[in-house]
């Protein structure tokens, strides 16, 4: 047994006040509420807000979506909800491109138009609640669209819808790929970015560091990415778009991954606001307290839902789960004990929004603020973290940013490596998961087999031949002449915002594959990103 | 990212002499599982192709014939498997029937019984020991 954390400082024994010599509470700590933000940011911690209790929707068609929307929503799923696109809409491909056709509502919801948009949200209010829309950056300008044309249909004032429905182009080098290219889904998520801070509009965007951690980062890499995420993107909203620092502060929250390491997960979170804290200051200038606090959502780990004995894995979710809400958070979703399988069951996602009801209003932790803080073990962790962060940070920084940093290699080898450390300590034995490498049992002495949420290949199709039927019913008049003004716009230049544009393709039920088609036509690239199909406009 | 795995794939051949084709299928993305078994089998002496994802099953076939691959190994995620079905159905319409089929990732159990009737030759769980998987590859050379 190794005693280390997986960023490898040695762990000792027992720790004491010499583990802390140098920790000074005013300066690294501060009261709840009170810079650098350690603590968490409300005096008052989950007593004045609770943390969002969310599941993460998506498998089949919208309808299918809708209807576990609603369920959730009976399972006390009422502070926002979540869903996850399936994998041709995450890439702007629609789903009657060849390539779609067996993997339609495949681990998500098949949302390439707004129609789709409409039939996810029948009879599901867009307001009183967080709307979260998640999977890969390519739809992000899209999904901001959706929300824009739906308010606007039933009328719904969009100052009072909150939520968050766009990402940041990271998620992309790190195991999320969509098929487009990178500088693409940046100029876009910039566009919807700099939309939302200008229109004042209640939208958060995902800078999601979570992917990072997924794909095998460890806790001081994650902590570095997601700073080194956070100062392109600011950096870049800022010098790029014009924006002042503390107004696009209002836009981003982190989404971190929390594993089973209890004390190590806690420690990154509280060093994470910290961190972010002190670079608001000292990097960009902020100027309020609120652009100093960085908003953090907790993805408990999916990584770590293992496919052996999986009801195991509703234990880790509660570990993870208390750590999130000790760590001090504004939204859980949780992974559950079928995510080595599929999208969540309904019995698996009652168990995991159980688990979240369970740790808010069963054991306490959520009556007291950083109940951990002052811990000599728990403080020398956020500092172990935190110097490890730093030295990573460094390292992207001396390569010119986190973009130059992943274009020149070193991130993804960082990563790979990384990955390839996990698997060989899980092999030796030097690490242990129980039921995998450690108290197995065969395959046939299994005592349980979870229910397996599935989509079978002649659903996907049906999905796409929906499409397809749809697409030719579709009055097209208002279509041709939505995406021709879109190409002409995007050939305007990096920083002509195509968002007004876009809003107005979608609102005519231009597809995601037709919108993002004539913006690549226009940056000189082929309509389709997998070369299969022609363009099916005249744009001129 | 990508060139950079491709160049490595197409390094020198190896002290096993037996090739194989690392891919994703369809549009699933979750690559950490394939880069790893990649490297795991390019460490033991494979000569290893790694294709990356947004991969159709007539790709997959392609590279396979082009390469001269003596097996290919497919990276599943949780996905709707009728694409690995697909890839089995080309493999043999495409005379490669003795190109075995090896998958690996998050497959259930009764999609594992699945594709083991239609012919995947082996379905490597999360958790396998990187030794079976070695040790399994190394008994699929056709070049003996």
């Amino acid at each position: 047994m190794k005693y280390a954390t997986d960023y490898g400082y040695e762990i000792k024994p027992a720790y004491g006040p010499r583990d802390v010599a140098g920790l000074d509470y005013e300066r690294d700590l501060g009261d709840p509420g009170r810079f650098p933000y350690t603590r968490g940011y409300h005096p008052e911690g989950y007593r004045s807000r609770m943390w969002t209790r969310r599941m993460t929707a998506g498998l089949g068609s919208s309808r299918d979506a809708n209807l576990a929307l609603k369920k959730y929503r009976a399972m006390g799923q009422t502070g926002g909800l979540c869903v996850i696109h399936d994998r041709p809409s995450s890439s702007c491909i629609d789903a009657d491109h060849p390539m779609a056709r067996k993997e339609n509502g495949v681990l998500g919801w098949p949302g390439s138009s707004l129609a789709e948009f409409e039939a996810l949200m029948e009879d599901i209010p867009l307001t009183g609640q967080s709307i979260t829309l998640l999977g890969c950056c390519a739809p992000s300008a899209l999904r901001l669209a959706y929300v824009v044309a739906l308010a606007a249909k039933r009328g719904d004032p969009l100052a009072e819808i909150h939520g968050s429905v766009t990402e940041s182009p990271f998620s992309n080098p790190f195991g999320q790929t969509d098929v487009q290219p990178f500088d693409l889904d940046m100029k876009l998520f910039l566009d919807s970015s700099e939309y939302i801070v200008r229109n004042r509009i209640r939208m958060r965007a995902g800078i999601v560091g979570q992917h990072f951690q997924e794909s095998g980062g460890n806790d001081a890499q994650a902590l570095a990415i997601e700073l080194a995420m956070l100062k392109e993107v600011c950096g870049r909203l800022v010098g790029e778009r014009g924006l002042a620092f503390d107004d696009v502060m209002r836009l981003p929250y982190q989404l971190v991954s929390i594993g089973t390491r209890f004390f190590e997960e806690i420690a990154k979170v509280r060093a994470l606001r910290r961190m972010w804290a002190r670079m608001a200051r000292a990097h960009f200038g902020a100027q309020s307290d609120k652009a100093c606090q960085l908003l953090i959502a907790v993805h408990t780990s999916g990584r770590t839902m293992t496919y052996q004995q999986p009801l195991n894995n509703v234990v880790r979710c509660a570990i993870q789960t208390l750590a999130g809400a000790i760590a001090g958070c504004t939204a859980i979703d949780n992974a559950t004990l079928d995510n080595a399988y599929a999208e969540p069951s309904a019995l698996a996602a009652q168990m995991s929004l159980n688990t979240q009801h369970i740790v808010a209003v069963e054991t306490g932790v959520a009556d007291v603020v950083d109940p951990l803080a002052g811990s000599y073990f728990v403080e020398r962790l956020t500092n172990e973290v935190e110097a490890a962060a730093y030295r990573v940070l460094a390292e992207i920084d001396a390569r010119g940013g986190l973009v130059a940093a992943i274009e020149q290699g070193y991130v993804p080898d960082l990563l790979e490596s990384e990955a390839r450390r996990k698997f060989r300590a899980l092999d030796s034995g030097e690490r242990l998961v129980v039921g995998v490498n450690h108290l197995a049992v065969a395959p046939h002495e299994e005592l349980f087999e979870v229910p397996v949420q599935e989509v079978e290949a002649s659903d996907a199709e049906a999905i796409g031949r929906r499409m397809a039927e749809w697409k030719r019913a579709r009055d097209m008049a208002p279509v041709e002449a939505s995406v021709r003004r879109l190409h002409a716009e995007a050939g305007q230049g990096e920083r002509h915002n195509l968002m007004p544009a876009i809003i107005a393709a979608v609102e005519s039920y231009a597809t995601a594959g037709e919108i993002m088609g004539v913006i690549r036509v226009a940056r000189g690239l082929e309509y389709d990103p997998l070369g299969m199909l022609q363009c099916p406009f005249r744009l001129h | 990212m990508r060139a950079e795995a491709a160049e490595r794939g197409a390094a020198a051949r190896s002290d096993r002499g037996i090739r194989v084709i690392i891919s994703m299928i369809g549009l699933d993305s979750h690559t950490t599982g394939a880069q790893v078994v990649a490297a795991l089998l390019r460490d033991a002496g494979f000569e290893v192709i790694y294709l990356g994802p947004n991969q159709s099953p007539a790709m997959i076939v392609g590279a396979a014939r082009d390469e001269d691959a003596d097996v290919i190994g497919i990276s599943a995620h949780a996905s709707n498997f009728a694409l690995i079905e697909e890839l089995l159905a080309l493999v043999e319409r495409d005379g490669l029937k003795d190109v075995p089929v090896v998958c690996g990732g998050h497959i259930p159990p009764r999609q594992v019984r699945r594709l083991l009737e239609r012919g995947v030759a082996r379905v490597f769980p999360p958790g396998s020991p990187g030794d079976a998987i070695v040790e399994y590859f190394a008994g699929l050379g056709r070049r003996g």
